[in-house]
């Protein structure tokens, strides 16, 4: 398979994570059947990742790795979580990505992976005070389109 | 406490017609207890999980 990624945008993305703070670790959750996108998501990610010395991956199967992938409830391949690593420790900061992040959805893949590696959502302390106070969990869908 | 998970509409479409994404990009809280469609600043994010939380 060729390359996903032409140089142009390698060296993009090496200029955007040249600020990286910390490590981020992606996981990737394929599966074997009915998954249309599920190799290119990988290789997609694999170029992505050799990309800083920040970035690392690690590639699961929703089936072979269930256990896993409850844990980061994951349900849908392909499927990503985007975690802060620092040292051996995997912090799950909420982030997923469910299908191939194409088009658009690869800018905010590019984002994401900067936020997690800075540890700060960015948001206003009033929205912070509000979620510290939630209770039960809460689950975003943003449905998008590679358009 | 919070999960955010972008889906592409394309490739999950049982997923999709279940909470009638029609556009994009469309935010689905809790499995349908809110839909917004389109951008959703981050103070009408807070007041729509306000409303789904009572707090």
């Amino acid at each position: 398979m060729a390359e996903l990624l032409n140089a142009d945008v390698v060296k993009q993305i090496e200029d955007a994570f040249a600020p990286m703070k910390e490590a981020v670790h992606i996981m990737y959750f394929g599966q074997k059947e009915n998954c249309d996108y599920c190799a290119d998501t990988q290789k997609l990610l694999e170029e992505v990742a050799v990309i800083s010395e920040k970035l690392s991956l690690e590639i699961y199967d929703l089936d072979k790795d269930a256990d896993l992938a409850k844990k980061f409830n994951v349900d849908k391949a392909p499927g990503i979580v985007i975690t802060a690593k620092d040292g051996k420790t995997i912090s799950d900061y909420g982030v997923r990505y469910a299908g191939i992040p194409s088009g658009h959805e690869f800018t905010s893949l590019i984002q994401d992976i900067l936020l997690v590696a800075g540890r700060d959502s960015g948001l206003m302390q009033e929205t912070r005070d509000f979620l510290k106070e939630l209770t039960e969990p809460v689950l975003l869908q943003v449905f998008a389109t590679p358009t | 406490m919070v999960q955010a998970e972008m889906i592409s509409a394309m490739e999950f479409q049982a997923l999709s017609q279940k909470h009638n994404v029609s556009g994009v990009p469309q935010t689905t809280i809790n499995d349908g207890a809110a839909n917004v469609v389109g951008a959703v600043p981050e103070s009408n994010m807070v007041t729509e999980l306000k409303r789904i939380t009572g707090k």
